[in-house]
């Protein structure tokens, strides 16, 4: 039986897997009994330092299913694929190096963003601005299970029938001990998994490299692309309007992305969450340039035959044929240590929203720690169980990483916009925060139907498109909230600051 | 200068600095986790004295 599912697998790679799986499941519930109050259990009480702080952003925000997104874009793009990652690149050590944001925000000590906009536009801004970042939160994230799951399958060769139990298996691993110990137990399996997820990363990109050779990278994206598969500017499927809207979705990602921005307010100081971000900014880069070369090699090995219309799938394919015994072991380990550290960071990171924000109408600050840890821990099952149905469901079409930024663009279009606003602009008012929070979300969520929608799936993929999309609702959300706040008489704003 | 240099370039930059970062960060790392849980402890024990 064992030997009919685990095709690709050996005992060996097995038992590193294995190992691993039982490190992180120990050291994650070996510190739920630091978890004293909620402020412990969301933000870790304040305490993360900086290079706990380094290993945990750059694992949470590698998963499997960044690693088959942007390997889905070298395949298809070549080289001009990494393109978003040297922006975020720059975005990231920008906005680390200058503050810009990122230094109001944590030196205001709340727990979340919306907690700062209440301080500047009022309660009802805060729990709209809730609901909108887990409204996107959740729809972006609900594509990671069935990634992680198929990636997997296909790179342990499993029986495709087994995806629904791996993806299962996988949840319930991450969710045990994030709900028991919080952020702590993310941040120290978070440790574990950066250097597990390194070691496989470089490992097999050096393989890689030795194995399919430079030459032959290059060549190959020549040959399929032309100069467009090294210049994303002249690459016909990508254009001025991919960099553009990249450009504004990586400042507004390092802005407000509630994954990394947990990790600048779970900072012991403000320069210390700064420094998060600067040393962590290369990182950014690495993750995007080092699956599109696994892209490209894809390309450059595989037939079309052997691809076939599914080219998510092109890069497992390659690595279940090209990565040796022992070598697999750590490279499924890797990739469960990358896709268990996301998973459980995103998990705890909207759930703190929905605790801290959305329900603050109904606890007012007022629960006890008891009752606000099992009322936080019961949203992380929650939020749990809403990935699985999510996940089994949910028909992705097209490119994935077109439908994370669509779905995360809900919310970081109006919230970078009001954060902006909310620090440097004093005008910035409730008028014209409301106005952005609901144009920032409208458009992305029209283009999704539109797209799922036979009437309207070409006039959504094929004229508007996902890029001019994305510069529209950051266009249309700034737009919202300048006319907004000057539309807003002065005696109203006077009044509000009063209460 | 192998072809298509900048790619080249950022390629062995990923490589070289990630692997280097990953070693740092491991030591560095595992003393942030001792202190932060150390600090925790404290912590939790204040209260109750």
């Amino acid at each position: 039986m064992v030997g009919q599912i685990m095709t690709h697998l050996s005992w060996i790679d097995g038992s590193i897997v294995g190992v691993y799986i039982l490190a992180t499941m120990v050291a994650g519930i070996a510190v739920r009994k630091y978890v004293g109050k909620v402020e412990h259990f969301l933000i870790a009480g304040r305490e993360m330092n900086l290079y706990l702080g380094i290993a945990s952003l750059a694992a949470t925000e590698f998963g499997i299913v960044t690693c088959m997104y942007t390997a889905q874009l070298g395949f298809k793009y070549g080289f001009a694929g990494a393109t978003p990652g040297i922006l975020a690149f720059l975005a990231m050590f920008f906005v680390g190096y200058t503050g810009f944001c990122v230094k109001p925000l944590r030196d205001a000590g709340v727990m979340t963003i919306p907690e700062l906009f209440e301080l500047r536009l009022g309660s009802r801004i805060r729990w709209l601005s809730g609901v909108v970042i887990v409204l996107g939160g959740l729809l972006n994230m609900g594509v990671f299970l069935r990634t992680g799951g198929e990636f997997l399958v296909a790179v342990c060769g499993f029986d495709p029938k087994y995806l629904e139990i791996t993806m299962t298996a996988l949840l319930v691993s991450v969710a045990v001990y994030t709900i028991l110990g919080g952020m702590l137990s993310v941040l120290v399996t978070d440790f574990l998994q950066f250097i597990v997820m390194s070691v496989g990363l470089i490992a097999v990109t050096i393989l890689i490299l030795m194995n399919v050779g430079w030459g032959r990278l290059t060549g190959v994206v020549e040959q399929q692309y032309g100069a467009g598969g090294f210049n994303p500017f002249i690459n016909p499927d990508m254009g001025w309007e991919y960099v553009v809207a990249n450009a504004l979705l990586s400042v507004a990602m390092v802005l407000t992305w509630q994954t990394t921005i947990q990790r600048l307010l779970a900072a012991k100081d403000t320069k210390t969450g700064q420094q998060v971000y600067t040393h962590t900014s290369f990182f950014f880069l690495c993750r995007w340039l080092i699956p599109v070369i696994w892209g490209i090699a894809a390309l450059a090995v595989l037939t079309p035959e052997q691809v076939g219309d599914k080219t998510l799938l092109a890069m497992p394919k390659l690595l279940s044929q090209i990565v040796p015994v022992g070598l697999m072991g750590v490279l499924v380990a890797a990739m469960l240590a990358a896709d268990m550290s996301t998973d459980s960071s995103y998990m705890l990171t909207w759930s703190s929203v929905i605790y801290n924000d959305i329900l603050a109408p109904f606890h007012k600050g007022q629960w006890t720690e008891k009752r606000g840890l099992l009322v936080s821990r019961a949203i992380v099952a929650a939020i749990g169980v809403f990935l699985l149905v999510y996940g089994l469901w949910y028909p992705l079409q097209g490119n994935l990483w077109d439908y994370l930024t669509v779905t995360g663009n809900i919310y970081l279009s109006s919230m970078s916009v009001l954060l902006i606003a909310c620090c440097y602009w004093k005008r910035a008012n409730s008028w014209g925060a409301a106005g952005a929070i609901i144009a920032g979300a409208t458009i992305p969520i029209a283009f999704l139907v539109m797209e799922q929608l036979p009437k309207t799936e070409h006039f959504a993929k094929d004229i508007i498109g996902p890029h001019f999309s994305n510069i529209a609702t950051y266009a249309v959300a700034a737009t919202a909230m300048v006319v907004g706040s000057l539309l807003k008489p002065p005696a109203r704003n006077a009044q509000m600051e009063r209460n | 200068m192998p072809e298509h240099w900048i790619w080249w370039t950022l390629t062995v930059a990923c490589v070289v600095w990630y692997s280097t970062i990953t070693l740092y960060v491991a030591i560095r790392g595992a003393f942030d986790i001792k202190g932060m849980l150390g600090r925790l402890s404290q912590l939790n024990d204040e209260p109750e004295k």
